[in-house]
């Protein structure tokens, strides 16, 4: 599993927990900030995402009302350990990526 | 799990609670568990994401993220409902991903197809655009009218009372101060009334002295209305009380308009008829009541002990919790009998001489009144146009699903199900009506811009017309219905049909060209029958017009102009009406100025007309029987020659009769022939039951259609201008008719220089000529016969076109018959009579058919129509000639084609 490439979707979501559990509108927040506003999750795309990932065990839905000022009406998602490893590994490989991509130019540029 | 809204529901705007509807609908393409489980998330995310992006870019960012939050729906839907199935739920919901993807290939081969043929598609969408352009636009002028609430909370349960008593001539009388007691005290029904008076006033203070509109209202009318200033306070009982500091609330268009927005606006002190009030609060924006010109609201006082009498007031009440307007209704109906109980005086022998009834009505009934009417019938008329637009497509399809014969045939060949083929010809159309829908809500922009400005000024709250949500939601709807109706017709023709044979004909469809043909003609006939209506329509509108304008009003207009000159509601009568005589006195002496009088009330524009009973000396009245009515007016000398108003018996009004000693007064036609059997001059009439003073009658002047043209001449009496005016004769502002030599504008001018020059306090406003003041008397009538005037054209074009259009192709698939005709040795002016006699076959029969629709519809049109029958014969016999011209000249160009013919081409050509 872990060596499949995360669907870029999946990826912000992921992102979006690292810090600590949100709920739905406000991941949408977060993602488009981290994004400069490129990537836009609509409500349907967003809670379509949300129900697979945590079929697929990489979030789970915490009780709320974990810090002060949460809203109760909402409901909160946190990453599992899965979805924690899935989250570094994706990281890991866009990381590679990104380097063997530099290393490319900089051998071309040489 | 309840789903509401995050936001408060208040601030809450039309356009996102119709977006976020619009949003929940579509919802519903997501599987039933998903939605339950994320429904309230997802309406709450895009309620959120609405409001965000109103506030950034008002409603087109709303617009913007419904559109990117259905797209998002419809992309995620196939995904979610695969989920669902593949978890063993059963079929249905496969095969409806499976239409929606049928549905957008199908949507985009269609656009395609059109793109390939961009003239076909033009004409087409110009069409309908033209059908639904007229319709939205028609639709925003009556849904601002009549289908948008009043700008209060639940407006449909705010009512309005008013009273009648025809028998002794007073028909309408709104409701007095007594009875707003009497219903406040004892209707269990009606949760509070209020009295509202609407008047103007002169208002001094803010940037310059005018004359502006103003509601006074009682102490209830807060509560009644649900509203409330949205700075300072509202009126008290205590505001209203005699010796009381007088109070006033601004509008918020007063209050942006003559002070600046000025913050500190709440106490300050500005003069309204002289009187120095104090501004306690400003009222809302949305705040148009009655209507926006409204500056300044004002305490209304309703005495404990108010007598029955002096009706005139509007009174306004809200039904009480829970109980229904019906019920409401019948309490009032039945409190009429308790009134004796309130006043001694009025006893049940008066109510029956009286004809006594009430009317209860919903204030928005009320506000909207006569418009409706007309507002209907326009809307009808688009209709039709509409239809007529859609019956031209559907004939322009008949003949483009010909030419596709051979593809459907080859794609049922293929397999394709009837259904797949009915979703290829719908596809079409409907993109065809989406984008007619898209063109025709920018003409309607236009069309609403035109309307708002040109339409009658009467036509109520037209200030508060736009297009907004609820006009879009129409437009759409229209279109799709549009885009179902012509295109439906191809697909029921071709799917009961045997494609086998289709493929076997090549697709020239020979055998079957007589079936197609009478559908064709079945089509231009419905469209002429649909054109006679409006036509006929039309022309009784245009019938009454002339017939309203051929009324004699008794005044001459030309060459006068009307300026209001407002001294202010004032105790002081002698004082104003001196002052209003040393002006029509200066300006006799101006050089400018041929002519000039004065009155309180103007001819056609009676503000100011009140009226009451009398008793005249000469014939005592027996006691069981209630006294004449009549209604009155002051006038100075030279009023009636400025208006050209004849003196047909006695003398003209000097100026020592404005003395009031011995007290004079004058008449019209109606009262000397109503109550004095034409022999009034030297009579002695009394005014009211106190009144001491004898007026004797001095002449008798020739009626005047006080109330607008179409309205009934009433008994009416004339007092001179004077310090000895009867009470009940307002003289706070008068009009000064003068007629100018040589241009108007100078006899304006020195109105204005008089009046600044004798009282520089006094406000000059609304100088307009009289024949400006005439043609709005008829504006409405001039309204509906534009606009029905419009509706008709479109459709005798469309109609025109149609049968052209028929014709043409009809000649174009007869070339090779035409051709044989002409070889065998038919002259060129046979072919063209044929081909003209087959239209005209056509023609008649719509006409025959649109005649009869007409008879029944017309009479729907009875209560616009001034003096002229809804059976009109004139009308009844112009149109079908005129129609019949018409078509006559539309089959003759495709005729002449047809006589030009070259036998030998047309049979080689085949």
């Amino acid at each position: 599993m872990s060596s499949s490439r995360l669907k870029p979707t999946w990826f912000h979501l992921l992102l979006a927990l690292a810090d600590g559990p949100q709920h739905g509108y406000a991941i949408r927040g977060l993602v488009a900030e981290r994004t400069g506003g490129e990537v836009k999750l609509w409500p349907a795309t967003l809670y379509g995402s949300i129900r697979q990932m945590e079929e697929e065990g990489l979030i789970v839905e915490t009780d709320h009302g974990e810090a002060p000022g949460d809203d109760p009406r909402r409901r909160y998602y946190r990453l599992t350990p899965r979805g924690r490893a899935e989250l570094a590994a994706e990281t890991d490989r866009l990381q590679a990526l990104v380097e063997a991509a530099r290393s490319s130019r900089a051998l071309r540029e040489a | 799990m309840t789903l509401e809204p995050p936001v408060d529901p208040a601030t809450h705007g039309r356009l996102r609670r119709l977006a976020s509807a619009v949003y929940r609908g579509s919802l519903l393409v997501l599987p039933s568990r998903f939605r339950d489980r994320f429904g309230t998330d997802l309406l709450r995310d895009f309620d959120e994401e609405t409001a965000a992006a109103e506030a950034r870019r008002g409603g087109l960012g709303v617009m913007g993220v419904l559109a990117a939050a259905v797209i998002d729906v419809a992309r995620r839907a196939p995904v979610e409902r695969w989920h669902v199935g593949r978890r063993g739920r059963p079929g249905p919901r496969e095969r409806s991903r499976m239409t929606m993807e049928t549905w957008g290939r199908e949507i985009r081969a269609a656009a395609r197809g059109l793109a390939r043929r961009p003239g076909f598609s033009a004409v087409i969408v110009l069409t309908l655009a033209l059908g639904i352009g007229a319709n939205v636009a028609i639709f925003t002028v009556v849904d601002g009218v009549l289908l948008e609430p009043l700008a209060f909370p639940e407006p449909e349960r705010m009512v309005s009372v008013r009273h009648h008593a025809p028998g002794v001539d007073l028909p309408e009388i709104e409701t007095s101060l007594g009875m707003v007691n009497v219903y406040n005290r004892w209707a269990r029904s009606l949760e509070a009334m209020a009295a509202i008076d609407d008047d103007s006033r002169n208002l001094t203070g803010g940037d310059r002295p005018d004359r502006v509109q103003v509601l006074s209202v009682s102490e209830p009318f807060f509560r009644v209305a649900r509203t409330a200033p949205a700075i300072g306070r509202s009126f008290t009982a205590e505001d209203a009380a005699p010796g009381a500091t007088p109070v006033a609330i601004l509008t918020h268009g007063a209050w942006t308009g003559r002070f600046g927005r000025e913050p500190g606006i709440i106490g300050r002190t500005v003069r309204v008829d002289g009187v120095p009030t104090e501004v306690i609060g400003v009222m809302p924006p949305e705040y148009a009541f009655p209507d926006a010109e409204t500056a300044l609201l004002l305490p209304l006082y309703v005495p404990e002990d108010a007598t029955f009498g002096t009706f005139g007031r509007v009174g306004i009440a809200r039904l009480a919790e829970g109980v229904t307007f019906d019920e409401a209704r019948r309490e009032v109906e039945a409190l009429q009998a308790r009134i004796p109980e309130y006043d001694a005086e009025m006893t049940p022998e008066f109510f029956e001489q009286a004809g006594w009834s009430v009317t209860v009505e919903t204030l928005r009934d009320r506000l909207v009144g006569d418009a409706r009417a007309s507002l209907w019938i326009v809307l009808g008329t688009a209709g039709f146009v509409l239809l007529i637009a859609c019956a031209n497509v559907a004939n322009l399809f008949l003949v483009r699903a010909d030419a596709r014969q051979r593809e459907v045939a080859i794609r049922a060949a293929l397999g394709a199900g009837r259904g797949r083929l009915a979703v290829a010809f719908l596809s079409e159309s409907l993109l065809l009506g989406v984008l007619a829908g898209a063109a025709g809500v920018g003409m309607a922009a236009a069309g609403v811009r035109a309307l708002v400005r040109w339409g009658p000024p009467e036509l109520p709250r037209l200030h508060e017309i736009g297009m907004d949500g609820s006009v879009l939601l129409f437009a759409g709807a229209v279109s799709v219905l549009a885009g179902l109706a012509f295109g439906g017709l191809p697909v029921a023709r071709y799917l009961g049909r045997s494609f086998a044979r289709v493929l076997r004909d090549g697709g020239r469809g020979v055998t079957d060209g007589r079936q197609r043909h009478r559908a064709r003609n079945v089509l231009v006939a419905g469209q002429l029958a649909l054109a006679v209506v409006l036509l006929v329509g039309s022309g009784l509108m245009v019938r009454s017009f002339q017939r309203l304008r051929a009324v004699h009003l008794g005044v001459s207009t030309g060459g006068v102009t009307a300026v209001t000159v407002s001294w202010g509601d004032t105790e002081d009568v002698a004082s104003a009406a001196d002052f209003y005589l040393r002006v029509v006195e200066e300006l006799r002496a101006e050089p400018s100025v041929a002519s000039v009088g004065a009155t309180n009330s103007l001819p056609l524009r009676p503000d100011g007309l009140n009226g009451g009973s009398f008793r005249i000396e000469s014939r005592p009245r027996p006691e069981d029987q209630l006294p004449p009515v009549s209604m009155w007016s002051t006038v100075s000398p030279g009023f009636f020659e400025t208006l050209g108003i004849p003196i047909l018996e006695g003398r003209p009004m000097t100026d020592g009769d404005t003395r009031g000693e011995p007290p004079y007064v004058w008449v019209n036609e109606r009262f000397a022939r109503d109550f004095l059997d034409g022999a009034a001059v030297g009579e002695r009439v009394q005014r009211g039951e106190m009144a001491e003073t004898w007026w004797e009658i001095a002449g008798v002047v020739g009626d005047v259609r006080h109330f607008g043209p179409a309205e009934e001449v009433r008994p009416m009496m004339y007092h001179p201008l004077g310090p000895a005016l009867p009470p009940n004769v307002s003289v706070s502002a008068v009009s000064v008719v003068v007629a100018g030599r040589g241009s108007g504008g100078a006899a304006v001018d020195a109105v204005r220089a008089v009046v600044a020059r004798l009282g520089p306090e006094v406000p000059v406003t609304r100088a307009r000529s009289m024949e400006a003041v005439r043609k709005e008397s008829m504006a409405d009538t001039s309204f509906t016969v534009a606009l029905l005037g419009i509706a008709a054209t479109v459709a005798l074009l469309l109609g025109a076109v149609g049968v052209y259009g028929v014709i043409s192709y009809v000649v174009s698939q007869r070339t090779r018959e035409i051709g044989v005709r002409m070889a065998l040795g038919a002259r060129s002016t046979d072919v063209q009579h044929m081909v003209v006699r087959q239209g005209l076959a056509v023609t008649v029969l719509g006409v025959v058919v649109g005649l009869a629709g007409s008879f029944a519809l017309t009479r729907l049109m009875a209560a616009i129509l001034f003096e002229v029958s809804a059976t009109d014969p004139l009308t009844f016999v112009v149109v079908p000639v005129a129609l019949v011209a018409v078509s006559a000249l539309a089959c003759w160009i495709p005729a002449r084609r047809a006589a030009r013919v070259d036998p030998v081409r047309a049979l080689v050509a085949e």
